[in-house]
């Protein structure tokens, strides 16, 4: 019973805290860090979905958030779409590019499965890089039209309007993802990862559930990819580099692979400490080396993840 | 008739190129079991240290690519000795030695950007002048890359083949158990391994930086080529893998010629796809 209660008042708990940040951070970049915070948690926990839940090594992940981010930005911009919708966008464009790749990974095995996923991300970089008439190029896209609802523009207000709808989205896509864990298909999903030829037997496909959980898990990437091109005003070929990659996947493994609010939790101190790292001279560039430091340490010291080393210490009658 | 013997000559050079490459992640996959992400980036640190000694220092180009080689052998004996070996035996090995790589190829290249900037470096060519290839003219420099790339195969080859190391080397990826049963030291046995594709990354570092400029990002393209490659050859063997570095560095050239360079990765890549809807394994099979 305590351990239901427990768990269930924690995250609204951080829900509550989260609603009421923006009226003690009142400074325009303390709530540019919680929104980049809130992108990266959607991005890291739907990948947990496939990483963690379902086992599918898939490391093409940062291209669905890519594929969203283009899709808004060039709907917004070259079409002139409206933004609102144009953020809803990314989500079916990126479900499309998960079953353009779902579909051959469904079939193989192990570290090929990292190798196409991986090389899917560098061949769609590639097409943004090459069609610089649609895309920018590698100078990428600037300019693209900010949310407005009815006559209010959220460039005004030191980015409140935005803090909601982006917290927003992560309550959203962390509801959906919690629906989707807790359901038949989701116990489905562990069944795939943990025992492979018995959830054959019992007739569960794997590789239909494979391509689900990739097509799943893409939505709200690419509506947080969405949300990114509007938010930031730019799309740049960046988001495919190994600099997102590394730290989106640092935040999945720090948080705990596997955990529900662990990649969350991760994704919002990773996020200020490479902010904070950032600040100080020289270290720029060195933070991803810290952040890379840390994912072998988390690995090597604590392969559940902090969420997990910590819930550890918390004494059993409470959990 | 002169372009296509061009673009087979230019395709030589590629292929030559993937091959030293991928024969490399092949040889740490088929003792260990891993997929060494970091590959690129070690020969990115060939070619920084290179010109360190060569340009910066002065002592000339050779002791340059030697440098090199060997310091690349030696970080890669270190990625193995500290990023690798403690997750020996975990069941997610296999997936938590790609982040680990991965990680380590994220250190490499942040600090080659940190300790030397990003300003463009350029080696010195090994000879200059330029070879004629069935009419069709390379420089010099490439004209040794290609002439190294199938000795240094066969090298290795017969290393593994003949040598008692590098026969310690296959069984050990064969049977870890059984091979250290019959005393073979498995740990040094994974460090020769390690060290070997390292330094391998490491001189086509050194050769490369005399064609391309050295970049913290030059590995990037080359590792991704080579992913192509072992995923139409297979990691399982040398042979398969370096047969089908040929065939991509032919296939590529032939495409840049037929539809530019734009939509070759495309072309390459669906081609790939296809490859694998139809064989999981690879054209040449291997294990998966």
């Amino acid at each position: 019973m305590k351990t239901s209660l427990l768990r269930a008042a924690l995250p609204l708990a951080a829900l509550a805290v989260l609603a009421v940040v923006p009226v003690f951070a009142i400074d325009s970049f303390t709530r540019h860090l919680f929104i980049i915070a809130f992108i990266y948690a959607i991005i890291a926990s739907n990948w947990n979905l496939s990483l963690g839940h379902c086992g599918v090594f898939n490391f093409g992940h940062l291209t669905f958030f890519g594929v969203g981010v283009y899709t808004a930005a060039i709907a917004a911009k070259t079409y002139g779409v409206d933004p609102w919708i144009a953020i809803l966008l990314g989500g079916p464009a990126a479900a499309v590019a998960a079953f353009l790749i779902a579909a051959p990974v469904a079939r193989l095995k192990g570290i090929y499965v990292v190798l196409v996923t991986f090389a899917f991300g560098q061949l769609v970089m590639q097409l943004v890089l090459s069609q610089s008439a649609t895309t920018g190029g590698a100078q990428g896209m600037v300019r693209i039209p900010y949310l407005r609802l009815g006559d209010y523009s959220f460039l005004k207000d030191y980015k409140l309007g935005y803090y909601y709808v982006a917290l927003g989205l992560l309550v959203v896509s962390t509801l959906f993802l919690k629906l989707v864990i807790d359901s038949p298909f989701g116990k489905s999903l562990k069944a795939v990862r943990d025992a492979e030829d018995y959830a054959a037997a019992r007739g569960i496909s794997v590789s239909r559930q494979r391509i689900l959980v990739l097509i799943l898990s893409a939505i709200f990437t690419g509506i947080a990819g969405g949300f990114y091109a509007i938010y930031l005003r730019v799309a740049s070929p960046d988001v495919f580099g190994f600099g997102t990659l590394s730290l989106a996947l640092s935040m999945v493994l720090i948080g705990g692979v596997g955990t529900t609010y662990g990649p969350i939790a991760a994704a919002l101190a990773l996020t200020f400490a490479t902010e904070a790292l950032a600040g100080i001279r020289g270290f720029e560039e060195a933070r991803f080396i810290v952040i890379a430091v840390a994912m072998i340490l988390v690995l090597r010291l604590a392969p559940g993840g902090l969420l997990r080393l910590l819930e550890l210490l918390v004494p059993k009658s409470l959990r | 008739m002169e372009t296509l013997l061009a673009t087979l000559v230019s395709g030589l050079v590629l292929g030559s190129l993937y091959a030293l490459m991928a024969s490399g992640l092949s040889v740490v996959w088929t003792t260990l079991g891993v997929f060494n992400f970091a590959h690129g980036a070690l020969m990115m640190i060939g070619a920084f240290i290179a010109w360190t000694i060569s340009e910066a220092l002065g002592l000339g180009l050779i002791a340059g690519i030697a440098g090199g080689t060997a310091a690349a052998a030696v970080i890669g004996i270190v990625i193995e000795r500290f990023l690798v070996r403690p997750f020996y035996g975990s069941r997610a090995m296999l997936l938590i030695t790609v982040m680990t790589t991965l990680a380590a190829m994220i250190i490499l290249e942040k600090g080659a950007l940190m300790i030397w900037g990003a300003r463009l470096k350029q080696l010195p060519r090994l000879v200059e002048g330029e070879v004629s290839i069935l009419g069709a003219t390379i420089s010099a420099h490439e004209a040794i890359l290609v002439a190294l790339a199938p000795l240094l195969l066969i090298a290795i080859w017969q290393f593994t083949v003949r040598s008692a190391t590098g026969r310690s080397l296959r069984a050990v990826g064969q049977n870890q158990e059984s091979a250290a049963l019959i005393g073979i030291d498995v740990p040094v046995a994974f460090a020769i391994a390690f060290g070997l594709s390292a330094a391998l990354a490491g001189l086509t570092g050194t050769l490369l930086g005399s064609i391309r400029f050295i970049t913290p990002t030059m590995g990037v393209e080359p590792l991704v080529k080579a992913m192509i490659v072992v995923i139409f050859g297979g990691l399982g063997s040398l042979g398969a893998t370096a047969g089908a570095a040929y065939v991509i560095g032919f296939i590529e050239a032939l495409l840049i010629l037929w539809i530019g360079l734009y939509w070759t990765p495309f072309a390459l890549f669906l081609l790939m796809i296809v490859v694998l809807v139809f064989r999981p394994n690879g054209i040449f099979g291997g294990r998966g």
